[in-house]
């Protein structure tokens, strides 16, 4: 009843209608404002959701990551690396390996994308190791000294890192 | 009262002037937009980071687990025949873990070769004790191995632990009896070298007890740590070979001083790792034993160095040597 006696005041005095309309538009145009930050603020906050759900998530794959070395072997310029995925992660590929003086660090050669065989020496389909499984790889054409000492780092797809130590 | 009455006033001069009523809705919103956004990104990191400590909390798990593992593999012996090595060892879970092996490594220490059998599938209840022996023998394919050979063999578990096959050590041969390293005699090998350069080739070995006193000999003794510890052993330049003349009216002896072989080459020496349970061949000299020649004379080997950080001396004396 009083808000009828307000606008029937407002229609009245007509010299006040510029400034209902004014107020009205600003009102709306604020509410506009207002709804299209929201959204953008909302689709910045998901996107930064997403990107940090990716970093997470990728950061907890590469923590159930868990390879051992179970035996390093030198021989006629060959180089064979056993390995056993004793994480919980299936899919462990192997990007890229070092060798190296392990007393200096000296790099010796790096080797990318070595392809993976089980022990018995048949090829692995996948390329990667599941939990559980051992393969391993051949590094070939490269010589190093008996007696001195190396390290291997192997480095996943995912970008953990494992290192061994061996004398050849 | 008072205050609810003030609260009522300012409502009711905001509906009554109608030019901040945007301005109210603009902080509404943009109050309801902060909450909004902050509540979500809020409880979402929340979340993330839940699901990150959990798998934290995992991982540490499987290293407890890993470092708690512990499994003894003993009483080893290898027969079988050339090529074909059949290991037969006791295995005893000492953990209260359930534990898996998945893979016998054997490496043949005269040949260089090794062999694998990653088919073996064993699981150990807490406690158990299991007998590999007879036809339950880990049967293991190595090219131009032999059982007379010395082997290192280890166990590799599901959880990624190498468990070292141990072979049956009497006390009164180690620690308690004569010291912490072993020597096998059966190895006692030595080279006859040009010089005692650094870098020249030491050729063959020569598996004899006699040896030339005119030509510089490097003697190759096969040494194991067998320390209770199962620490390493890192021998010093103060280890050496020593060869007195017995019967002499003076004291006459030779002197080998440890040395190192590195890709068959002699090499300066720095120092000599015994890792626990691995046969290790160090070497000793090149001298040219000339004043024990004519005789057969003692071998002392005084072996100097540090377990840990503390001091370890031994003297292995068990070795004589005719020397021409």
């Amino acid at each position: 009843m009083q808000l009828k006696k307000k606008l029937s005041i407002v229609w009245k005095k007509r010299n006040a209608v510029s400034v209902a309309i004014s107020n009205v538009i600003l009102a709306s145009a604020v509410i506009t404002i207002s709804f299209v930050v929201l959204f953008w603020a909302q689709s910045k906050s998901s996107a930064y959701n997403q990107q940090y759900s990716e970093a997470m998530n990728s950061d907890i794959a590469k923590l159930k990551e868990r390879l051992v070395f179970e035996y390093v072997s030198y021989n006629k310029g060959n180089l064979t690396v056993y390995l056993l995925n004793c994480g919980t992660i299936d899919n462990i590929t192997i990007k890229t390996v070092y060798v190296y003086f392990s007393n200096n660090g000296t790099l010796v050669k790096v080797f990318s994308s070595p392809s993976l065989k089980y022990f018995n020496g048949a090829p692995i389909a996948d390329q990667d190791l599941d939990k559980g499984e051992e393969g391993c790889f051949t590094l070939s054409s490269f010589s190093l000294i008996t007696g001195a000492s190396y390290s291997v780092r192997v480095v996943t797809g995912r970008g953990s890192t494992f290192d061994y130590t061996f004398n050849p | 009262m008072t205050t609810h009455l003030t609260l009522r006033k300012i409502f009711r001069k905001l509906i009554d002037n109608p030019k901040a009523f945007s301005s109210v809705i603009g902080t509404i919103f943009m109050v309801l937009v902060a909450l909004v956004l902050s509540a979500s990104v809020f409880l979402w990191t929340l979340s993330q980071n839940t699901e990150y400590f959990q798998a934290v909390k995992e991982k540490n798990q499987l290293e407890v687990d890993r470092l708690n593992e512990r499994l003894t593999a003993e009483n080893v012996t290898y027969t079988g025949s050339r090529g074909v090595i059949s290991v037969e060892v006791d295995v005893r879970n000492e953990c209260p873990l359930f534990v898996n092996l998945t893979t016998l490594w054997v490496f043949d220490v005269n040949i260089g070769n090794y062999g694998v059998n990653d088919t073996l599938n064993i699981c150990l209840k807490p406690g158990e004790k299991l007998s590999l022996r007879g036809f339950k023998a880990i049967k293991i394919k190595i090219n131009g191995s032999d059982p007379s050979h010395i082997f290192n063999s280890w166990f590799i578990t599901s959880r990624g632990n190498a468990v070292p096959l141990k072979e049956n050590i009497i006390v009164a041969q180690v620690a308690e009896g004569i010291g912490s390293i072993a020597m096998d005699i059966k190895q006692f090998k030595y080279y006859i070298v040009p010089n005692v350069n650094d870098g020249t080739d030491i050729g063959t070995p020569y598996y004899s007890f006699t040896i030339d006193g005119t030509k510089y000999t490097l003697l190759c003794i096969t040494l194991i740590n067998l320390d209770p510890s199962h620490q390493p052993i890192n021998l010093t330049k103060d280890s050496y070979v020593w060869a007195v003349t017995p019967f002499a009216e003076t004291l006459k002896s030779d002197i080998w001083p440890i040395r190192k072989v590195i890709d068959n080459k002699l090499a300066k020496f720095d120092f000599q790792i015994l890792e626990y349970g691995k046969p290790t061949q160090v070497y000793f000299g090149p001298t040219q034993a000339s004043r024990s020649r004519g005789n057969v004379v003692p071998l002392f080997i005084l072996l100097f160095g540090k377990i840990g950080n503390a001091d370890y001396g031994q003297n292995i004396p068990f070795i004589a040597i005719r020397v021409t």
